[in-house]
């Protein structure tokens, strides 16, 4: 080796050590950086949930001006403000009962309709369908409530009508019912859109070379693919449902007992009895809301741990 | 009209002026081969040649790809496999694949060995138990897999996936095994057990078999093609392309001078 490609090898050396190092440096800063956007989501939950539960704790203490009973609030089957009883048991079941039964109305649909969308239609009808989901999912919840307690109590009203049942001017579970399944239509749709795209195309021809046709494919191989992604969807979606407060509370009428399974029933949900009057109250009766959130947030939690359950049982065998 | 005598029946398909189009590409041209039954026939040349494409001929996969536009006819026994009576399910049936992939369901093993006749209809689950394992036991896995049949078959290490995908293709007592390099993602170990099972195979079935590899080919097969830029060079029996070809390219192809 000549001293010159010795002194270039010697220079090279020494630049790349710079260069590491520079490298270096920008990893860590990076990596700080990364670090607190983590902390930061982690201190936002902890702090949402740690304030709720204070909150929501203290009209159960002793200390508490005019303490209620928790396990009262927990059995309770009625909630009356104005006569200071506030039973929430029945609110949780409502709720339960409404989300299951929008979500038992939006899966299959949601579902369907992603497979056609990626599988089935041709392209140009699968990007107009890509599209009224995109904008279906936009649509602010207040918009929906107003719909639905334009149209859908209308239509509720005339169903009941024909099984001779009364309604509170289509004001109901049912109304409920509908108006979430519709709101979380888009949500698990566009969940099971992505996780069917997701299947590799793979599992499609081994399907096909063995004499499956397309419709056993979809179903068989495709579908069964993507059941974790769809199954995040459905998740999405009932926590969708659950948490949403604005459109419910116009078509749900806050019944003051329960809980019921007579669909033209009024409801109350959790989250309508957080939201109902917020602004015009104080005492007992505002403070009680933050303990009904912190049952909402323990429902919303069993509720995903269950889906997951389901979804592993699924996965492990038929 | 074709004379019968092209289509003997110790031949599982006869090939006649086949040419196929990607678009306005030629991807195969005039290809005439006969595969003959119970034998192991390889496809070798180099990559872009048209191996797989051809292969994807026998049972009409190439269906899938929409630009695909095939001329020339192709019998199984005595029928020409693009005609209007052809059922392609029916013809997958009888024309099985295995992939260059393994390809496995994420389903498990039991279900992956079972689907293909659980799309047939079958439900009587003595029949399925009977058939998985036997087609587990032809394709040199039921050892391995027997005391977990119920786990996820993506579990498998890659070379008992690809004897898995096998036994799948088994499991409908196919006549016909087609199967695109195999082996090309596999380890050497993996490698010569799928090598032997295809040995094995023959007895009861055909096999077309796609390779990149020549010591495969020699190893496997009794009939070799080579091909070279959509058109098939030359055939005949391995020992005869291997030893004596007629071709001064394939000659150049197996002694490495291009690929
Ligand atoms: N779906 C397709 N659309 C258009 N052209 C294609 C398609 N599939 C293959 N081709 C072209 O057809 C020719 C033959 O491809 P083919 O896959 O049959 O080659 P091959 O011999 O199997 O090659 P390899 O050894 O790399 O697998 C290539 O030029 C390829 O680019
Ligand atoms: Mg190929």
């Amino acid at each position: 080796m000549t001293s010159e490609q010795q002194n270039s090898k010697a220079l090279i050396r020494e630049r790349s050590k710079k260069r590491r190092s520079l490298y270096k440096s920008v990893d860590k800063a990076m990596q700080f950086v990364f670090r607190f956007c983590g902390l930061l989501a982690a201190l936002m939950i902890i702090l949402i949930v740690f304030f709720v539960t204070v909150r929501g704790i203290q009209v159960f203490l002793p200390s508490y001006d005019d303490p209620v009973s928790l396990r009262e609030f927990l059995t309770g089957m009625r909630w009356r403000t104005d006569q200071g009883i506030y039973g929430v048991f029945f609110i949780v079941i409502n709720t339960l009962v409404t989300a299951f039964f929008a979500g038992l109305i939006a899966f299959p649909l949601s579902t369907l309709s992603a497979l056609m969308i990626v599988k089935i239609a041709p392209k140009r009808l699968s990007n107009i369908l890509t599209t009224v989901v995109e904008l279906l999912a936009a649509i602010p919840s207040v918009v929906y409530g107003v719909f639905a307690s334009g149209v859908i109590t209308a239509i509720v009203k005339r169903i009941a009508n024909l099984f001779n049942y009364t309604t509170f001017g289509g004001n109901s579970m049912l109304a409920a019912i509908l108006l979430l399944a519709i709101m979380i239509y888009p949500t698990i749709t566009s969940m099971a859109v992505v996780a069917i795209r997701a299947v590799p195309e793979s599992h499609e021809l081994g399907s096909l070379a063995l004499g499956a046709s397309r419709t056993q494919t979809n179903f068989k191989v495709v579908l069964s693919s993507a059941k974790s992604g769809i199954f995040a969807g459905l998740i999405l979606g009932l926590g969708r449902a659950f948490g949403e407060a604005t459109a419910v509370s116009m078509v749900a009428g806050n019944a003051f007992t329960g809980p019921t399974l007579n669909p033209f029933n009024l409801v109350r949900t959790l989250t309508t009895t957080m939201l109902q009057g917020l602004h015009e109250t104080v005492g007992t009766d505002y403070d009680i809301r933050f303990s009904v959130g912190i049952v909402l947030m323990l429902v919303i939690l069993f509720n995903n741990l269950a889906i997951n359950a389901l979804r592993r049982k699924i996965e492990s065998g038929d | 009209m074709r004379q019968q005598t092209d289509v003997k029946l110790d031949n599982a398909f006869v090939v006649n002026d086949l040419d196929l189009y990607y678009g306005d590409f030629q991807a195969l041209k005039n290809i005439n081969i006969k595969i003959p039954l119970n034998k192991v026939t390889a496809f070798i040349g180099p990559s872009g040649c048209g191996k797989s494409t051809l292969l994807r001929c026998f049972n009409r996969m190439n269906d899938l790809i929409e630009s695909a536009r095939i001329e020339g006819e192709i019998y199984h026994h005595d029928t020409e496999i693009h005609g209007k009576e052809v059922d392609v399910v029916q013809l997958r049936t009888v024309v099985g694949m295995v992939f260059q992939q393994p390809n496995p369901f994420p389903m498990s093993v039991y279900d992956n060995v079972a689907y293909g006749l659980r799309c047939q209809g079958v439900k009587d689950r003595r029949i399925l138990d009977e058939v998985v394992e036997t087609s587990l036991k032809q394709a040199a896995l039921w050892d391995e897999v027997k005391d977990h049949l119920n786990r996820n078959a993506t579990k498998l290490s890659g070379g008992q996936q690809q004897r898995l995908c096998i036994a799948r293709a088994i499991s409908l007592t196919p006549e016909v095994i087609l199967m695109d390099e195999p082996t090309s993602a596999l380890d050497p170990i993996a490698t010569s057990k799928i090598e032997d099972l295809i040995i094995e195979l023959k007895k009861s079935y055909t096999i077309i078999i796609v390779t990149h590899s020549m010591s495969q080919a020699a190893r496997i097969s009794d009939m070799t093609a080579f091909f070279l830029l959509g058109e098939m060079i030359e055939y005949d029996d391995t020992d005869i392309i291997f030893h004596n070809p007629a071709d001064q390219r394939t000659e150049d192809y197996i002694s490495g001078k291009f690929g």
